[in-house]
């Protein structure tokens, strides 16, 4: 198998995941990750986005298709490999008549990297005592516990699955600095493999955007290249009316009384300015943010 | 160094920050050999991805507007390359395409966007 690219922190090849039996959740989902920097998952729900999640992390098995993370099946993770890559599940349950204190020193045992300073100052920043137990704690603040846990270990790759969708506009922000910080401290050792439906998040921090959708990766590439390529057009004053008129490859056309809007990717304003001639038509291009390209491509 | 930069503004976030550092090195606000900040600092400081600092710095050195010093870090280029007549127009025929549409739509005439342009020219310049 040709997919052990170093380079790639997580490669996963036709992979296929069935819930009972001609449920497919995901059907010949291929993947790669570049090592470095953050890897946003987009999807909507029931796109096969946690299952994904979940085989990357090596908690599912494929029922066909290879994964490889690190180089290695994570089926066969050692204890060792497991040090290396952090995860944050979607719906973390850490045990609730632990202390806060006594948690992070369980946890602390197992990782050689562990950061206790990190620890102590997040605890401090996030306003959380030790002495409370996790299960008085509210829902944000037992993420903000996990995912304290999960950046303590300095993973290599860390997987975050809908890390902040219980925490509050401020506890966010920190939450996406922590992430920043953790890629300056790795000085681009490391990689963070994260799932969101809050896609200003991802636009804030990403810099790779993956698109799952039907259970099969739709688009893999720079948060750049995407933004600098997925625009809206609208066609205008068309000299003969814009009844025929038709861009080739458009993700979506809306057609109005005198005006048509495309949406589409534009590799070259050139092939633009030959349609619009060809129509007899003027235009112009706009940019799209990542959560108008996330809806034009994932409800085409 | 404070930028505004806006990720959701559907422009990449390298491309605000490569527009303002271009400006800030043309009116002077960045001075020639200035040192700039490191990319892990700047990242910290305006919370983006360290990969999108090290991006912009790379296009602003590409464009000879900056240089990287081995060891020292990254500086304002002393003896920049002006750009030639043809890059200067290219370079600013988006910005003048969004003027001229926005005088077309409230009525101003070539005369009076000219003479608009004179003063803002002017005050610049002072």
């Amino acid at each position: 198998m040709q997919n052990n690219n170093p380079e790639n922190i997580i490669e996963a090849l036709n992979v296929n995941r069935y819930f009972g039996a001609g449920n497919l959740a995901l059907g010949n989902f291929t993947v790669s990750v570049p090592r470095g920097g953050v890897y946003g998952f987009l999807g909507r729900n029931g796109a096969g986005k946690t299952t994904a999640i979940k085989i990357i992390a090596g908690l599912l098995r494929p029922d066909f298709g290879t994964v490889r993370v690190l180089g290695k099946d994570p089926f066969t993770f050692t204890p060792a490999d497991r040090q290396r890559v952090g995860y944050m599940s979607e719906k973390q349950i850490l045990p609730v008549n632990y202390r806060v204190g006594a948690l992070v020193k369980f946890c602390a045992a197992f990782y050689p990297r562990w950061h206790h300073e990190l620890v102590a100052q997040l605890l401090g920043k996030f306003n959380i005592s030790c002495q409370r137990k996790i299960g008085q704690l509210s829902q944000g603040t037992q993420r903000q516990v996990a995912f304290i846990l999960a950046l303590a270990q300095r993973p290599e790759l860390l997987i975050l699955d809908e890390p902040a969708a219980t925490l509050d506009v401020v506890a966010r922000r920190e939450f996406l600095d922590e992430i920043l910080r953790l890629l300056r401290d790795a000085d681009g050792g490391t990689t963070v493999f994260i799932s969101s439906h809050i896609l200003s998040d991802i636009e804030r921090i990403a810099d790779h955007i993956g698109i799952i959708a039907g259970g099969q990766l739709i688009v893999s590439e720079p948060l750049d290249d995407l933004a600098e390529s997925v625009k809206k057009i609208r066609f205008h004053s068309f000299n003969n009316g814009a009844a025929n008129f038709a861009y080739p490859g458009a993700y979506r056309t809306i057609s109005g009384r005198d005006e048509v809007l495309v949406t589409a990717r534009v590799r070259d304003p050139l092939t633009v300015a030959q349609c619009a001639q060809r129509h007899g038509a003027s235009y112009e291009i706009q940019d799209l943010n990542l959560e108008d390209i996330f809806y034009e491509i994932s409800t085409r | 160094m404070f930028l505004h930069l806006n990720p959701q503004s559907g422009e990449p976030v390298y491309r605000q920050m490569v527009r303002q550092l271009k400006q800030r090195i043309a009116t002077g606000q960045l001075a020639d050999g200035q040192q700039l900040p490191s990319v892990r600092d700047l990242s910290a400081e305006l919370h983006v991805n360290p990969l999108t600092v090290a991006k912009a710095y790379q296009f602003l050195e590409r464009d000879g507007l900056v240089e990287f010093r081995r060891g020292q870090g990254t500086f304002v280029a002393a003896d920049r390359d002006r750009f030639s007549k043809a890059q200067q127009q290219k370079l600013i025929a988006p910005a003048v395409a969004q003027v001229v549409s926005e005088a077309l739509h409230l009525g101003l005439s070539v005369g009076q966007l000219q003479q608009l342009i004179r003063q803002y020219y002017a005050k610049q310049q002072s």
